[in-house]
């Protein structure tokens, strides 16, 4: 789960990585006691989760006198599609250079991955194609709590010696906070010291329990009823519902329906030994997506009980036609209940995504 | 056949459970039909002294090597304590460590393979369904009534996505080697590069087939280092950017780890990719 700007600052500020000062206001009315505070310049950023959040409009600059008004302004957008509900207020800082500082864990090597890069403020990918000499790289060993004093020279490079204990700092976030990400970009110098002038940490979805955060954005009906019930569940734009188990087959079953023409509304992965009220409560939730016309029912495995699955496609009662491919253990049963109550089975995965495609268009 | 034969002596961590239980019941039963060795032991905390399906149960890994000869392990703890599992096992020497475990936080399996790494084991998964060598042994959940013994190796992400390929291949009469899952999660220990290079060593082994998902680049890693014959297919070619495709794994960050450039990618290398699974016995039918 990718934290607010906020959020993560303040885990920043909690590890002695220094930020802007700032305010968290919900209306523009609480910007007021605080503008004495905040200095003659201020930056106000909408906590929103998109990317490219400056480009589309999120972060507006305002005069103390004239911040009020902008602030008010900026609540009142919508900044990709979302509303903003929180803004974060901060002084605006005198900056002498700007770097960029990333830790991931890199799949290769399987071992933390730190970037750091003279160029900050722009995306490290363009960073990487137009100026690959300006980043350096360094994988950190996974069994030490810092990053050894080399390793965090290599780094540095050039940059003031004042920028390798925020990389250490960082590197500790990153790893007691369960980050799959923890990024600084700009990282900034300026006559007061270093500053994260923005932060971005994706905590590890499997770890927010032990971290003790709950997630922080609103859910639709939906997506909660599919974590209640332990689905994995992804909303598209298409007409064709889909419900499969395993997360490869699942995904396979999206692109087949692209594949023979046609456009998923979903992805929902039932996971193991799906039951019968489980498959219930699964088509009944890809039957309220307003745009679904048909729903594909794709379940395969040793353990999946084909007359369960059966009788919870009979008992969700949809309105949409519902076609289906099993196989798994009493497959016969399950195809007798399905065709007694006239609902289409068919025997392969092609099969069944080319007849919902025939049904949907 | 690649990490285990029928002479492979298994131990299964979280025996007791109900996971556990039930699929020593399945890889014993396996087993016997073809005479392997199968689970020779269990191992619950504090379930020492207790039998599944005739296996008897364990308090530690050490213990339990004590008593029997053991050189492969598969994992069904639940996700809080299973990285400690990996350890406690390459700690007590298992050669090849099959993780089955879902849900494991990142940063445990990241020190648990370093660790497991430093004491020369090797890790399968985690988040995966384990392997398969057709009339040879079961070390994890694949439904083994699908597979049939053979010369096609198969590589793979996915649990289910890998019953149907294999579904297909023994259709169209092309028998197995071995069949690896290595994980849905980001980080993994033996990945396709790996699992390629002990294909490459083994003489049953005539083409693979691997079968990758969006995310990372570990596809096309190793497809690039092997001069094995390799037919791919790639899911998620639909898979919006930034969401979670059910696996953990299975996202496209920013460019990095979409569908098209792997496909693309491993076309450059003069692979076949399939553009459904259903193709994927068409072509490698023309590699053996």
């Amino acid at each position: 789960m990718k934290l607010l700007e906020h959020e993560a600052k303040n885990i920043l500020k909690e590890y002695g990585i220094k930020v802007p000062a700032g305010v968290l206001i919900r209306s523009a009315e609480e910007l007021i006691p605080h503008l004495s505070s905040l200095g003659d310049r201020i930056v106000l950023k909408a906590q929103v989760d998109v990317g490219g959040r400056g480009k589309a409009g999120g972060i507006l600059m305002a005069e103390r006198e004239t911040a009020v008004k902008t602030a008010d302004a900026l609540f009142r957008k919508e900044i990709n599609g979302l509303h903003v509900r929180e803004i974060l207020a901060e002084q605006h800082l005198p900056i002498q250079h700007e770097y960029y500082l990333s830790i991931t864990i890199d799949r290769s090597s399987r071992q933390p991955l730190i970037l750091f890069a003279d160029a900050g403020g722009v995306d490290i990918e363009i960073t990487a194609k137009e100026r690959p000499e300006a980043i350096r790289k360094v994988y950190a060993p996974p069994l030490m709590r810092d990053i050894p004093p080399f390793m965090l020279r290599e780094l540095a490079g050039s940059a003031p010696k004042e920028i390798i204990p925020v990389i250490n700092k960082l590197y500790r976030v990153f790893c007691e906070k369960d980050a799959l990400l923890a990024e600084i970009n700009p990282l900034v110098t300026t006559p007061q010291g270093v500053y994260a002038a923005d932060a971005k940490i994706i905590v590890d979805d499997n770890a927010l329990p032990r971290q003790g955060i709950k997630m922080n954005r609103d859910l639709t009906s939906r997506e909660r009823e599919a974590e209640q019930y332990g689905f994995s569940y992804v909303e598209l734009s298409g007409s064709i519902g889909v419900i499969g188990n395993g997360a490869g087959l699942t995904m396979a079953t999206l692109d087949l329906i692209e594949h023979y023409g046609g456009k998923a509304a979903n992805f929902l992965d039932v996971g193991g030994g799906a039951e019968s009220e489980r498959v219930m409560h699964a088509v009944q939730l890809v039957a309220r997506l307003p745009s679904v016309r048909v729903i594909v029912v794709n379940l395969l495995g040793g353990i999946t009980r084909c007359d369960e699955v059966a009788r919870g496609i009979i008992a969700a009662g949809i309105p949409q036609k519902v076609i289906v491919r099993l196989a798994g253990t009493n497959e016969a049963e399950g195809r007798r209940l399905l065709t007694e109550k006239g609902y289409e089975m068919l025997d392969t995965m092609d099969l069944v995504v080319q007849r919902a495609v025939e049904v949907a268009v | 056949m690649i990490y285990g034969d029928r002479n492979t002596g298994i131990l299964v961590q979280g025996a007791t459970g109900k996971q556990g239980e039930f699929h020593i019941g399945l890889m014993n039963a396996y087993a016997r039909q073809v005479g392997g060795k199968g689970v020779v032991a269990g191992v619950t905390p504090g379930k020492g002294g207790q039998q599944v399906h005739g296996v008897p149960v364990y308090n530690t890994v050490r213990e339990a090597m004590r008593e029997h000869e053991v050189t492969a392990s598969v994992i069904f703890v639940p996700a809080a304590a299973a990285s400690d599992s990996i350890m406690e096992e390459a700690h007590a020497g298992i050669e090849c460590i099959v993780a089955i475990t879902e849900h494991i936080p990142v940063h445990d399996t990241l020190k648990a393979l370093a660790y497991a790494k430093m004491q020369g084991s090797i890790v399968i998964g985690p988040n995966c369904p384990g392997l398969l060598s057709p009339g040879e042994c079961n070390m994890g959940i694949m439904p083994a009534q699908l597979a049939t013994r053979g010369h096609v190796g198969v590589i793979s992400r996915s649990g289910t996505l890998t019953y149907e390929v294999v579904d297909e291949l023994t259709r169209a009469g092309i028998g197995q080697s071995t069949i690896v899952g290595i994980g849905g999660d980001p980080l993994i220990g033996q990945t396709f590069l790996d699992v390629l290079h002990r294909f490459e060593e083994d003489s049953e082994t005539r083409a693979v087939v691997l079968i990758g998902e969006v995310g990372g680049t570990l596809e096309e890693e190793g497809a690039a280092a092997t001069d094995l014959p390799v037919v791919a297919y790639i899911a998620g070619i639909t898979a919006p950017p930034e969401k979670r495709m059910g696996h953990a794994g299975a996202i496209v960050e920013g460019s990095a780890g979409d569908a098209r450039s792997k496909i693309e990618h491993l076309q450059s290398l003069g692979i076949p990719v399939a553009k459904r699974p259903s193709e994927i016995p068409t072509l490698i039918q023309g590699m053996l």
